[in-house]
């Protein structure tokens, strides 16, 4: 880097300039012009670093908001197609690995929630020992309910029933009869997704429930034997 | 350093989902899926345009997660970014002409009043910034926002708000010029 400091009376004409960078507006010859400008410009340099700052802050104030139903798995579904062609070394093999990984614990969970919205459904194969089953409402369908057998069994649910927040317990119901708590989330705006091992084999859920802190029922599920 | 109750930093989840920790890239989609399509249906509009931003601004932090430098900012502003790019790429990809953005979050930043959720869960830092854009003249704010989020040059603004190059230079430059000296840089994010 050159020791040379530019005259700061030059740097008036980059101004403009700079906070364009900084904003990610400014391309071609004059951007690479005011850059060249900057690597020369200690003053300029810290210039655009703190204009760059600002610029990043503004984007920390978008309001966040809830994906769409499915979302993960769908991004597990494009990680792993991502990941496939990619496979030149061994990172990008443990990439892969991860994004597959990914769809184990994702996949599911939301698998079988998008199958039943896709006839044409490519379910990848993790899913064969998935058991889903509709969480309903009032006669509405406001979620899924997913259990894997495996080692460990897993349950997973999705919810959106635009309607309540707060914590919720999970319940399955047995085939021998037997009520099981599985534990307690969080539903925001009616919406929430959640999972956790079993205690029990997975084959013999055949319902789950979800409850409020004030017992009522919120959503139920009914597995097919 | 940003983390989450369950005290796993993201720049630790991002060296797991590096080496291949499934654990570490769902904990990491989980944390920032909200934000990240926040930000995107904010700047595209729509809702399924914006879940093909957010995937795709996903993708490209899985495929970078071991390339991520600490040293060049916070993981959170690197994954905005990346959306805020792809999502400003995607609206000139559809729309050819940028249009004047009317959607919610731009209409509640340009708002002066106090976000009802958003801002009464942001951190101190966020509601700082917040504060100092809600400060700033009205077409000052608007030109700011439009460069900021929309990525709009300033030649696209003068041609959409209808006034003279050298104005919209002028409003984003002093725009820019006042959160700065507004903004506690070294705490900004």
């Amino acid at each position: 880097m050159s020791e040379h400091i530019e005259d700061p009376t030059s740097c008036e004409e980059f101004q403009e300039d700079l906070t364009a960078i900084a904003l990610g507006t400014l391309s071609g010859r004059r951007r690479s012009e005011v850059l060249s400008h900057v690597e020369s410009c200690p003053q300029c340099a810290i210039e655009l670093e703190q204009l760059s700052v600002v610029a990043d802050a503004v984007l920390h104030l978008a309001p966040e908001e809830d994906p769409p139903i499915g979302f993960e798995l769908r991004l597990a579904r494009r990680l792993q197609a991502d990941a496939a062609p990619r496979q030149t070394n061994r990172f990008r093999r443990v990439s892969y690995l991860a994004a597959a990984a990914l769809i184990v614990v994702i996949g599911f969970g939301v698998g079988a929630l998008v199958g039943s919205q896709n006839t044409n459904n490519t379910s990848p194969s993790t899913t064969a020992n998935l058991a889903s089953a509709t969480l309903s409402s009032h006669g509405q369908n406001v979620g899924e309910v997913f259990v894997s057998a495996g080692t460990p069994s897993w349950m997973f649910m999705t919810i959106d029933s635009h309607s309540w927040s707060g914590l919720v317990t999970c319940e399955l119901i047995l085939a021998n009869g037997k009520v099981e708590n599985i534990g307690q989330f969080g539903l925001s705006g009616g919406y929430g997704s959640w999972g956790a091992p079993l205690t029990s084999p997975a084959g013999q859920v055949r319902g789950a429930r979800l409850i409020t802190a004030s017992g009522v029922v919120l959503a139920r599920a009914s597995f097919r034997a | 350093m940003d983390s989450d109750t369950d005290g796993v930093s993201d720049e630790a989840l991002l060296s797991g989902m590096a080496v291949g920790d499934d654990r570490s890239g769902l904990t990491f989609v989980r944390r920032y899926q909200r934000r990240l399509f926040g930000l995107a249906v904010g700047i595209v509009g729509d809702v399924g345009d914006a879940e093909d931003v957010t995937q795709e601004a996903f993708i490209r932090i899985f495929r970078h997660a071991q390339v991520f430098d600490p040293r060049r900012g916070s993981v959170s502003t690197w994954a905005l970014t990346i959306t805020r790019n792809l999502a400003i790429d995607s609206i000139r990809v559809r729309r050819g002409v940028p249009t004047d953005p009317e959607d919610r979050v731009f209409v509640e930043l340009m708002s002066t009043a106090r976000l009802p959720d958003a801002a009464a869960l942001a951190s101190e830092n966020v509601s700082n910034i917040r504060s100092a854009l809600g400060e700033l003249p009205v077409d000052q704010r608007r030109a700011v926002l439009l460069a900021a989020l929309y990525g709009r040059t300033a030649l696209q603004i003068s041609e959409g708000e209808g006034i003279p190059l050298g104005t919209a230079k002028s409003r984003i430059r002093l725009g820019m010029a006042r959160l700065r000296t507004t903004i506690n840089i070294e705490e900004a994010l």
